[in-house]
Parts: C-alpha cells; sequence; structure tokens
C-alpha cells in the first residue's frame, strides 16, 4: 500500500491541512506516515502561514498498524528504517518554522499520539481519548513518545501512562499538560482552525516565523542568547514596519 | 521624569509616570537604567514594588516612537534596563492594575513577583501591529506558561484578564483592586531579608498565599 494513498493535504486560505485519511481508525500504514520529502515538498510555499493535522473522520488515530510491524520485525534493518524515516519526520515537524497545531478527535493512540506530541500545540476535543497503549502487546513507543511525554508531564505521570497503557480523556490530559486547548465534542478541527485563523491573519508571514524562531529558541539557546535573538529578530521586524508604514505615508 | 522613586519603610517604589497609560518612551528606559545602577549600590533595601500611577500598569513602549529610532543598539540598551532590574539581589514584585501589555508586561516578566489586581489585562500584542515582544518577553513568556501556550498568545496578540494570566501561571496571584497595595506591601515587608530567586516558590506559598486567604 502506497503510504501517500492514506494522507491528505489541502490549503484553506494559508493554512495547510494535513489529514490522516485511512478510515474508520485511521491507522498508519508506515510509523511515520508520510516521507518527509513529501511533506516538505507540500508545505514548502512562502504564503503559507500555519498547519494542522487531523484524522479523516470522527477519529485522529489509532497508532501504527501492528501486523506492519510485526511482520517487518523479521527484518529488522528495515524495521529500524521506517522507525527512523518516522523520527525524521516528527523532528522536521518539531522545527517547523510556522505554527503547526495537532487537532485532536476521539481516538488518539501510540504513533498517533507521537505525531501529536511533536506539534507545537495540541487542540482536543472533549471527547478525545489519549493513549500510549504498545505496553499492552508487549511494545513500547518507539517514535519518540518515551523522549517527549516527560517534557509534557513529568518522570512519574509519564511512567505510569506509558506503563499501564491505560486511556486518559482530554480533561485529564489537558491537567497533565498533554493537551492545551479543549474544543467542543468532535469539534477540534473547528476550534484549531479558529485558533490558527487568530494567530496568523492579516501577519506578515515574517513575522510569524520570527515570533517562532524565538519560541524555539527558549528550549534550543541559553536563556542569554535567547534573548539576545529576541531583540535582533524584533529589530528586523521594526526596520520592516517602519518602511511599511512610510510607503503607505507617500 | 517618567519615573517617581520613593523609599516607604525599606521598601522602594517605582511608580511608572507617564499619565494616562504611563507609555515607556526611550526616555523611560534611560531613566529606569540610571535608577537600577543606582540602586544597585544603594544601602540595602528589603524589596522593590513597581506599579503604574493612575488607573493603569503601563499600555507599553511607545510604538511611533520606536519604529523610529529601534536600532539594534537602543533595544539592547532598553533590554540592559530590565537585565539590571532582574540583576538586583533585591526582591522585585509588580503589583498590576489596568493594562499592562507589551514591554510593560516584559518589565513585569523580569520581576520576581507579579501580583495583579482583578481588574487587570494583559498582553503580549505586538504581532498585532506586525513586531513581536524584543525584550525578553517571549522566552519569559515560554517558560512560565510553556512554549505552546506562549505560541496562541503571541501569535494572537489578544488581551486577557488576569485571572486567566494567573491560570497561565504568567502571574502569580490575583486579588481585589481595592487590597493591591496592602497586600503588596505586606507581601514586600514579610519577604526574608535572604531572599534568593531560587526560593521564588517557597516564598510564594509561605507569604503570599496567607495573606491572599486573610485579606
Amino acid at each position: 500500500m502506497n503510504p501517500i494513498d492514506n494522507v491528505t493535504f489541502e490549503v484553506l486560505d494559508e493554512i495547510g491541512v494535513i489529514c490522516l485519511d485511512n478510515p474508520p481508525a485511521n491507522e498508519l500504514v508506515i510509523p511515520g506516515f508520510i516521507p518527509v520529502a513529501i511533506f516538505k515538498e507540500w508545505t514548502d510555499s512562502a504564503s503559507l502561514k500555519g498547519l494542522i493535522i487531523k484524522g479523516a473522520g470522527k477519529n485522529f488515530s489509532a497508532g501504527g498498524n501492528l501486523d506492519v510491524i510485526f511482520k517487518t520485525a523479521d527484518h529488522p534493518d528495515i524495521l529500524q528504517s521506517l522507525m527512523r524515516d518516522g523520527l525524521e519526520l516528527l523532528k522536521f515537524i518539531r522545527h517547523l518554522e510556522i505554527p503547526i497545531v495537532a487537532a485532536i478527535n476521539r481516538v488518539c493512540f501510540g504513533a498517533g499520539l507521537e505525531i501529536a506530541l511533536a506539534c507545537h500545540i495540541r487542540v482536543a476535543s472533549a471527547n478525545a481519548l489519549l493513549a500510549f497503549p504498545e505496553s499492552n502487546q508487549n511494545l513500547m513507543p518507539g517514535m519518540g513518545g518515551t523522549a517527549m511525554l516527560p517534557g509534557f508531564s513529568g518522570f512519574s505521570q509519564s511512567a505510569k501512562m506509558i506503563l499501564g497503557g491505560d486511556m486518559i480523556n482530554a480533561a485529564d490530559a489537558k491537567e497533565l499538560g498533554l493537551v492545551d486547548f479543549i474544543a467542543p465534542k468532535d469539534q477540534a478541527f473547528e476550534y484549531a482552525l479558529t485558533l490558527m485563523q487568530k494567530m496568523t491573519h492579516g501577519r506578515p508571514v515574517k513575522v510569524i516565523t520570527s515570533i517562532m524562531k524565538a519560541l524555539k529558541n527558549s528550549s534550543d539557546l541559553s536563556q542569554d542568547e535567547a534573548m539576545a535573538e529576541e531583540t535582533k529578530l524584533f529589530c528586523s521586524l521594526a526596520l520592516d514596519e517602519a518602511m511599511r508604514r512610510k510607503t503607505s505615508e507617500a | 521624569m517618567t519615573l517617581q522613586w520613593t523609599v516607604e519603610q525599606g521598601i522602594g517604589r517605582l511608580t511608572l509616570h507617564q499619565p494616562p497609560s504611563n507609555t515607556m518612551t526611550m526616555e523611560f528606559f534611560r531613566e529606569l537604567q540610571a535608577l537600577m545602577q543606582e540602586i544597585a549600590l544603594l544601602k540595602p533595601l528589603k524589596a522593590i514594588i513597581i506599579s503604574g500611577s493612575g488607573r493603569h500598569f503601563s499600555s507599553g513602549a511607545d510604538i511611533d516612537e520606536l519604529l523610529v529610532s529601534a536600532d539594534h543598539q537602543t533595544m539592547l540598551e532598553n533590554y540592559r534596563a530590565l537585565v539590571l532590574l532582574e540583576q538586583l539581589t533585591i526582591p522585585v514584585i509588580s503589583a498590576v492594575r489596568g493594562v499592562c501589555l507589551g514591554s510593560a508586561f516584559e518589565l513585569a516578566l523580569f520581576s520576581d513577583f507579579r501580583i495583579c489586581a482583578a481588574d487587570a489585562v494583559l498582553g503580549l500584542p505586538e504581532s498585532t501591529f506586525n513586531l513581536m515582544p524584543g525584550l525578553g518577553g517571549i522566552q519569559r513568556a515560554a517558560a512560565l506558561t510553556g512554549k505552546a501556550a506562549a505560541i496562541g498568545i503571541i501569535l494572537r496578540g489578544d488581551t486577557f484578564p488576569a485571572e486567566d494570566a494567573l491560570r497561565m501561571g504568567l502571574v502569580d496571584a490575583v486579588v481585589p483592586k481595592r487590597n493591591l497595595q496592602m497586600i503588596s506591601m505586606a507581601f514586600a515587608t514579610a519577604l526574608p531579608v535572604n531572599f534568593v530567586k531560587a526560593d521564588r516558590v517557597i516564598c510564594l506559598h509561605k507569604f503570599l498565599k496567607p495573606l491572599h486567604a486573610t485579606i
């Protein structure tokens, strides 16, 4: 099966929408759901101001397809290379310079949750359910889940969630810091789109990417370096805006 | 003068004074920097409380002035004023009522403690006029509330009430407007003389919470 058959991309008024489209549960045929090269090609547009990842139909995604994983497990190098591709994609998503929001309705398990955690913001519907159920199948998260989760919910809560393999609801996920906004039942995408429009509408792309860069610096650079960079980025925007005002006066 | 400085009972009172909304001009940042250098040499103060003159804390930087003169050197000087404030060994409390936007919110974020009146309105609205916070506000906001929430408030650029800021961890307490000065002063007085920044959270629990509960 061609993985690209199970993912669609469209642009809604400067916002790119990536849809995991393998109903009913939007299982991922390959862990990384789409090759990085194609993801880049789709999203490589100077006019794009934000991205949303959602699932087709009722659910976000139930995660990786276990059959595929157990079948390829006989060929360790193939499975490892599939997982590496997945990791590379999630890294690319994390480092995007435009905001990317995961819009989570209902089921969001395993690799689906790993994709969501790699996004910059998570919106979950009130009826969303999140889990790392891998340990129930004698597996574990394999695409960065164990590395990312403690950054959101701390070591002990992460251990409980990954070892226990239990589902948590949206309200508990918000409490734990796994999701940032709760949308009404089944309305995660609509909520995410409104949020994205409020964040990007009317803003020059450079304002958005400068702010995202400065935010990324808050974890990637020392505090002194991050602050110095912030001031530089600000001055560049101020120069642009001063020019823009002069031009509109003339 | 764009700021007023008095000392009451060992507590320094720094008041942003540029009515009606205490706009932060280049002159303000120069005066702030000079004051901070002076304070560092003064006989020890117990704490500093920053507030705004009149109904508001401050509406932030003077954008028109900023766009004419925001070269990197000027911004670094403004930033230096906030760093000097932060480097004081004295605890600094921002007592916020009315609007506290943009650079003013950044100033508050450089303080050790933020106490808000219930009517306070906060925000980093720079992106709505094609700019961004430039004095370290992005770094501070991300550290206090996490990156995802920070992206939301900074890119949307909308203002929010004190209660929301409290929920996001951006401020430490919300108190009735009429009690703001009293609680800030009582908290400043209660703080230990050997305050260190690492004890921030302990001090909140030990000294601010009880005040909040009794008043």
